[in-house]
């Protein structure tokens, strides 16, 4: 039966509605959802292509490249956990899960005294007001961090209609990038965007960025928005960021590689650390993950177990601008929920 | 050609009809009688605002889509294509939507033989989110408290629980930026003579649906929902036909008035600098049938250029499809960076027309041209 349904795009932290359709029990393609306040119907391609991932759903467990049952896979993990000392455990998680798997998983890590750690885009410290899409739509000047109308489409959409509306856009962002083409100015660096047009900035301006190389662009970022009574608007990659860095305090990219260098046994839900970390993950000595589909750190871990896809979760996300958004299952499943795993192993400890 | 006024037997659909019930009577009709697989049409999502496309096997299921989604604007030629080509259908048009089905069925990827279609006279369509802005903004109403909502003797029209109504006049909306969308305003197919049947409330007298029987498959199912005693009809009087022909007249008068005014800003569109190469106008467009096969995806372009030069990317589809641009204005709603795609397809194809009198979507037995004319002055 065709079936076409409402759900939230997993593939930045915008918060676009999407619908899915579904035909038979197999996952199609999208459809509009144009009665989504966020973005109104607009999905970037990005979004579109979120649903391959339930299109290549991992079937089984896997232990040592082969294929396993679950039960055994969970038992592997249990001992693996049993036989290291807690402090050179760590579980990671990031804005791909949602809030209510975030919740699971920093309980378990307390509950068994293991490191956690949370990772998002090397934004740290973000906790508190910032700027909504409507700000941005309505600032009188902007300052842009990063290719945002290319990155984060739905809302450099925001960028253009602030500029439609007369506002004033600076930019850090490549030359001839469709960013660069919506700004008054372009400069080469963060520094320079700052320095030069910081002082422009009102209280009714917004910086927004989705890109930072350290924590001193963040603090340089904070000070100048301060000054001029502006918001901030940080863009995340990830869905739920914004959610993980409410629950578990974000990690600097130095933090988070320093308790990797001490860390025995990784367990990573749902996220591919491999590419955007530049560690020798092959110095752990076991790795686990818990994804859908299989990534390159799942293909780098010794124990795979295979968790519901977005699109066979319920739950919720907090998007860029703070808004708790929540979402349902688009497809029936008997994959497990992350908690349910959770469950899982901490009965068998 | 001929005319009936039709209203549903049963109460709870005539209740819930936007008019006399009498499309989703015929639909009942029709899967009662297992004459199809299933029905095509809409129901509410999260509100009144949000038609959501529902396949229907059930008839008890039907009532939930009866009524018009004036913030529905929905595209069916392209999900029967892609998922319901193999089932017999029956599905509820608007003018875009049978006319892309019309193109569909030219390119043999849609089976006549396998749909029936029951056309919606079409004033226009509004974006939903825009829709509830405007109710907002312009009447003072919250749009929560809204019950249903029509367009009428040219004014946008909500009506809350307690029965009461509130119209502000479209031309108004339209000023401001608000009202049916840009695309709407420019279409001059509001009555879908194309679909079996054609239903609206252009002619009828209260609690009928007037409707314009287009061919013999249209008549077979007026006969049939009669003969199954679920459909009453009676003759409309001449006057009701007439009037009806005039404000469809009008209608077309207001469009070409529009197009003519917006037709000529298409030289003037800077708005392609920001185009992400994301293939979203592409991929909603329901003549746009190629998926991988498409010409953008080959290697020779570099899918790297961002923005891509327009006349390269936009002139792929604008020299394989114009011709058939039934001006539905998905592509518009769907472009992230909001670039008016449509103005410029649509344009185009009107230009054909001129030239070929190539109506996309409407003018009869003629196969969609593979060389037009007109895209060699893009
Ligand atoms: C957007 C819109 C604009 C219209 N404008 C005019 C007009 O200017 N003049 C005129 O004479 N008539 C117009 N109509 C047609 C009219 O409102 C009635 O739909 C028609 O008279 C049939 O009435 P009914 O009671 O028989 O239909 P019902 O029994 O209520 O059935 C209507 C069917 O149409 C489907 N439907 C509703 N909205 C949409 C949509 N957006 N796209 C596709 N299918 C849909 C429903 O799901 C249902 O199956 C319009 C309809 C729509 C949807
Ligand atoms: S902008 Fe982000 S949330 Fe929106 S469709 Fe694209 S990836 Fe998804
Ligand atoms: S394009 Fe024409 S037929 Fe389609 S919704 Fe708009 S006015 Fe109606
Ligand atoms: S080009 Fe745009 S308006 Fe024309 S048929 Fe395709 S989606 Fe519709
Ligand atoms: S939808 Fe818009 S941004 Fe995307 S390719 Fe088409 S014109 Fe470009």
């Amino acid at each position: 039966m065709l079936e076409i349904k409402h759900t939230l795009c997993p593939s930045c932290s915008v918060g676009c509605g999407i619908n899915v359709v579904s035909h038979e029990g197999d996952v199609v393609g999208t459809y509009p959802y144009k009665r989504h306040p966020v973005n109104e119907g607009k999905n970037c391609l990005n979004g579109r292509n979120s649903i391959e991932a339930y299109k290549n759903k991992l079937e089984s467990a896997i232990v040592s490249n082969s294929d396993v049952d679950i039960d055994k896979a969970i038992d592997e993990i249990c001992s693996n956990l049993k036989s290291k000392d807690s402090d050179k455990i760590t579980v990671f998680c990031s804005g791909n899960n949602s809030v209510e798997d975030i919740e699971a998983i920093k309980s378990f890590a307390e509950a068994n005294n293991y490191n956690i750690a949370s990772y998002a885009d090397n934004i740290v410290d973000i906790d508190g007001e910032v700027a909504s899409y409507d700000d941005v739509e309505k600032a009188s000047k902007l300052i842009v961090i990063g290719d945002v109308l290319y990155t984060n489409p739905l809302i450099g959409r925001r960028i253009i209609h602030a500029k439609d509306n007369g506002a004033d856009v600076y930019s850090f962002t490549p030359e001839g990038s469709v960013t660069a083409n919506v700004s008054n100015e372009i400069c080469d660096s963060i520094d320079d965007v700052l320095n030069n047009f910081g002082d422009n900035l009102d209280e009714s301006s917004v910086i927004l960025f989705n890109t930072v190389n350290s924590s001193e662009d963040l603090d340089k970022i904070k000070e100048i928005a301060d000054k001029a009574n502006s918001k901030i608007l940080p863009v995340f990659s990830k869905c739920n960021s914004k959610g993980a860095c409410e629950i578990i305090k974000a990690q600097s990219k130095e933090e988070f590689v320093e308790l990797l260098n001490d860390t025995d046994l990784l367990l990573v839900f749902n996220d591919d650390l491999i590419p955007e970390i530049d560690f020798d993950f092959g110095s752990i000595s076991t790795i686990v993950s818990f994804v859908p589909c299989e990534n390159s750190t799942s293909n780098a871990s010794q124990i795979v177990v295979p968790v519901k896809s977005w699109l066979e979760n319920d739950g919720s996300f907090v998007n860029a601008m703070g808004e708790t958004q929540t979402f349902s299952a688009v497809i029936e499943s008997d994959a497990l929920g992350v908690d349910e795993v959770i469950e899982k192993i901490q009965n068998k400890l | 050609m001929s005319y009936v006024l039709a209203k549903s037997k049963n109460p709870d659909i005539q209740e819930a009809g936007e008019c006399g019930g009498a499309v989703t009577s015929i639909f009942k009709y029709l899967l009662d009688e297992n004459i199809v697989d299933g029905v095509l049409a809409l129901s509410p999502g999260d509100d009144i605002y949000d038609g959501v496309p529902t396949f229907i096997t059930d008839s008890e299921d039907l009532i939930k889509t009866a009524g018009s989604y004036h913030c529905a604007p929905t595209m069916f030629g392209d999900i029967i294509q892609k998922y319901l080509s193999d089932k017999k259908v029956a599905v509820s048009v608007k003018p875009c939507d049978i006319r892309s089905i019309d193109e569909l069925i030219k390119r043999h990827k849609i089976n006549p033989d396998n749909i029936f279609t029951v056309g919606l006279n079409c004033g226009g369509t509004v974006s939903p989110v825009t829709g509830r802005k405007m109710i907002e903004l312009f009447y003072d109403i919250n749009p929560d408290d809204v019950v249903s909502e029509e367009i009428d003797k040219g004014q946008f029209i909500v009506e809350l629980a307690d029965g009461t109504e509130k119209g502000v006049k479209i031309h108004e909306l339209e000023h401001e930026g608000y009202g049916r969308r840009l695309n709407c305003q420019r279409c001059d197919v509001k009555i879908p003579r194309k679909a079996n049947i054609a239903c609206g409330n252009w002619g009828a007298s209260d609690g009928w649906t007037f409707i314009e029987i287009n061919d013999e498959k249209g008549e077979e199912l007026i006969k049939g929902a009669q003969k199954a005693g679920i459909l009453e009809t009676k003759s409309p009087s001449q006057d009701a036909i007439d009037a009806r022909l005039k404000v469809e007249g009008i209608m077309i008068k207001m469009a070409k008035k529009n197009q003519d005014v917006n037709y000529e800003k298409v030289s003037g569109i800077k708005e392609w600098d920001r185009c992400i190469r994301c293939c979203a106008c592409r991929d909603v467009c329901p003549i746009c049938w190629c998926y991988e096969n498409c010409e953008l995806n080959k290697s020779y372009f570099n899918a790297s250029d961002v923005p891509p030069s327009p006349i390269a990317f936009q002139g792929i589809r604008l020299s394989h499809m114009s011709f058939s641009c039934c001006d539905c204005g998905q592509c518009d709603d769907v472009c992230p960076m909001d670039i008016p795609v449509s103005l410029i397809f649509d344009k185009l194809q009107k230009k054909y027309q001129d030239r070929t009198g190539y109506v996309a979507g409407v003018s009869d037995d003629v196969k969609p041209p593979l060389y037009s004319p007109a895209k060699e002055e893009l």
